[in-house]
């Protein structure tokens, strides 16, 4: 997958594309509308990260321009402005998601898989890794033919899990991605932990091989070796 | 007081002190007038008089000698420099057989060498027969002023009072987040063209202070964001190189006190958004619709803890309150339900949602508040200081309550949280908890 990360700040920019390149994706970086358009016009992406605040314009004036000449990308907001207004602006100019910084990696991983899916796939919208299968549409997993009752957060924190998979998921990240904004979180690790415990118990119930690991201190991981 | 009834009432008193110091004047004229008149002809009369005396006969039958006396008198006892003077006084009516107030005039003559005095008189009008008149004709005239004074100031103030109405009608209307600057009438009342001029630097002022505070409070959160998701960013990839354990709870530790910055950092931010009054309602939104979608997003955190819920939610309550804040007030309420839900000893946790027309009612099991319950509506304030938690939650619940004008009230009863968010002025939310009944299988 090819990535175009317009972001003025340097170290976040390469905070980004060091995480995508572990998954292989081939990333380019710009730091201002102008570069942006230079790079959209001579090369294709498939995602297009964009933040809204340039240091020559506002980045909102981009998504015009992605959405009339380059329909094919997917683009993601990236806001330091949790402004309702700008959220509600960007989805209704096209932008295929929003993601408010500070994010974590495996967040916005998890979100430009998930933008790709949605609009990629062309109708197939299983996320399959070994023997255990997801549908997106239907939020029904699979492990080998055995169909698993999972709930809501169990399927979520498994797709996370399987879309980020080789990576330590912090407790935070994990909580972020499945309550969100304005919940406080730091309380929620309980809840991290039961739910982790029950999909594995889950998976394993129905004969699949048990790929979560612990990671000491931090958190969690999906072992795909 | 309205300012025209304050004019009127002014003028009331001053029309009144001015009528009663020229009702005296009027008197007082008239009085004088009257004896001067009288005077002259009584003066008249002693010439005439004092002609027959200079002329000799007798004349004492003559319709002249009526009211008169003449006498003659010494030389001596005759005053110094005056040939007239006149006394008033009450004196013997032998006409009416009674006493009235009379009117003396005594001249002296110098008749043939010998010196007359020729006194006569006659009966006016005295101070109490002429008082109900000057009384009767200034209550007529202070009557007309009355009423003249009041239609005037009706019509009058209803011309002059116009710009300042419609000035005051622009200032009722001001928003501070209008884009445009205030339009004000224009008026020749010089204090009105002040005031005018005052308010339209006032309400540009004001717009351009919360332009600018609006300003610093995006900037800030752009500038803090972008730090903490760099740090953010650099912990998530430094997690997956090869770390010891020792270096692993660093890590964490440091994720715990970066997660709880941001999440203040937000709240903060929220809450300046919310005193700016950003988030204003427009419409209604179906509050039992939120509540149920509410529980249901945090049905499996409940099933997690093993909570009992006991759910009593009207239908179609629709309440004036913007959707991002209907959702923000019951995520922190049932939330927060959830998190502080410490179960009584062997027994599982409760929950209670009761929402009616009239309020929302979250009933929790939980531990004793360590500090009142109003304060913890307070930034930072928390029942449990061990707590995980920020403290924040509820000062954005009363935040958004404030601005929706909903009451709010906590209480501590035998184990159970009660909070109450009360919708209408009719019925505040310290009466809906008055009335709220516990759940009594598990009061302990």
């Amino acid at each position: 997958m090819k990535v175009l990360i317009i972001e003025d700040n340097q170290e976040l920019a390469r905070n980004i594309r060091d995480f995508l390149a572990r998954e292989g994706y081939i990333c380019e970086s710009c730091d201002t509308l102008e570069a942006a358009k230079e790079k959209l016009e001579l090369f294709q992406y498939d995602c297009i990260l964009l933040d809204i605040g340039l240091p020559d314009g506002n980045g909102i004036s981009l998504l015009n321009i992605i959405r009339a000449e380059y329909k094919d990308s997917n683009v993601l907001i990236i806001s330091a402005k949790n402004a309702l207004d700008d959220k509600i602006i960007g989805l209704e100019k096209g932008a295929d998601d929003y993601i408010t910084k500070p994010f974590h990696l495996a967040e916005l991983h998890a979100r430009i898989r998930a933008v790709y899916r949605r609009k990629n796939l062309g109708g197939t919208n299983i996320v399959a890794f070994n023997e255990i299968s997801l549908n997106t549409d239907t939020f029904e997993v699979r492990v080998g033919d055995h169909l698993l009752d999972t709930t809501p957060k169990e399927f979520d924190l498994l797709l996370y899990f399987i879309v980020n998979k080789n990576r330590v998921l912090s407790r935070q990240a994990i909580a972020a991605h499945l309550w969100g904004d304005y919940t406080d979180n730091l309380a929620n690790f309980d809840f991290v932990y039961q739910h982790v415990k029950n999909l594995r118990r889950k998976i394993s119930g129905a004969g699949g091989v048990d790929y979560i690991s612990t990671v000491y201190g931090l958190g969690y991981k999906f072992n795909a070796q | 007081m309205k300012l025209t009834t304050k004019f009127t009432l002014w003028y009331f008193g001053i029309m009144l002190f001015v009528l009663l110091i020229g009702g005296y004047i009027v008197y007082y004229e008239i009085q004088n007038k009257l004896s001067r008149v009288e005077v002259v002809r009584h003066q008249r009369l002693n010439d005439l008089i004092a002609g027959q005396v200079r002329a000799g006969g007798d004349y004492s039958n003559h319709p002249t000698r009526k009211r008169a006396t003449v006498t003659p008198i010494p030389a001596d006892s005759v005053p110094k420099g005056i040939s007239t003077f006149y006394t008033r006084g009450i004196g013997w009516n032998v006409e009416f057989q009674e006493n009235e107030y009379r009117l003396v005039v005594t001249s002296f003559y110098l008749i043939h060498g010998q010196w007359y005095r020729i006194t006569t008189y006659s009966f006016i009008p005295s101070f109490y027969q002429l008082l109900p008149g000057v009384v009767d004709s200034f209550k007529w005239i202070f009557l007309l002023l009355l009423i003249l004074v009041i239609v005037s100031a009706g019509l009058i103030s209803k011309y002059i009072l116009a710009p300042f109405k419609r000035t005051l009608r622009v200032i009722q209307s001001f928003d501070l987040k209008q884009k445009t600057a205030i339009r004000l009438p224009d008026t020749q009342t010089s204090e009105f063209r002040e005031l005018n001029v005052f308010l339209q630097k006032m309400t540009e002022k004001a717009r351009e202070d919360y332009r600018s505070l609006k300003e610093f409070t995006e900037n800030t959160s752009h500038e803090l964001q972008t730090p903490t998701a760099i740090i953010r960013g650099k912990l998530d990839l430094l997690m997956e190189s090869d770390i010891r354990d020792e270096q692993a709870i660093l890590i964490a530790e440091t994720q715990n006190a970066l997660e709880r910055l941001s999440r203040i950092h937000s709240s903060l931010t929220l809450l300046t958004k919310l005193e700016n009054h950003e988030y204003e309602a427009d419409t209604t939104v179906c509050i039992t619709q939120l509540t149920r979608e509410t529980l249901n997003s945090f049905e499996e955190l409940i099933q997690l803890k093993s909570l009992t819920l006991l759910t009593t939610i009207a239908e179609k309550v629709y309440v004036p309150l913007h959707p991002s804040l209907a959702d923000l007030l019951l995520t922190n309420l049932i939330g927060n339900a959830i998190r502080h839900n410490v179960p009584p000893a062997e027994e599982n946790g409760l929950i209670q949602v009761n929402l009616t027309r009239d309020g929302l009612i979250v009933v929790n099991t939980g531990r004793q508040p360590q500090v009142p319950t109003a304060e913890l509506f307070e930034r930072f304030k928390k029942g449990n200081s061990g707590s995980d938690s920020i403290g924040i939650g509820l000062a954005i619940v009363r935040q958004i309550c404030d601005l929706s004008h909903f009451t709010i009230d906590y209480q501590y009863r035998a184990g159970f949280h009660c909070l109450a968010v009360g919708f209408t002025p009719r019925v505040v939310a310290s009466k809906l908890l008055q009335n709220l009944s516990l759940p009594l299988h598990s009061r302990t």
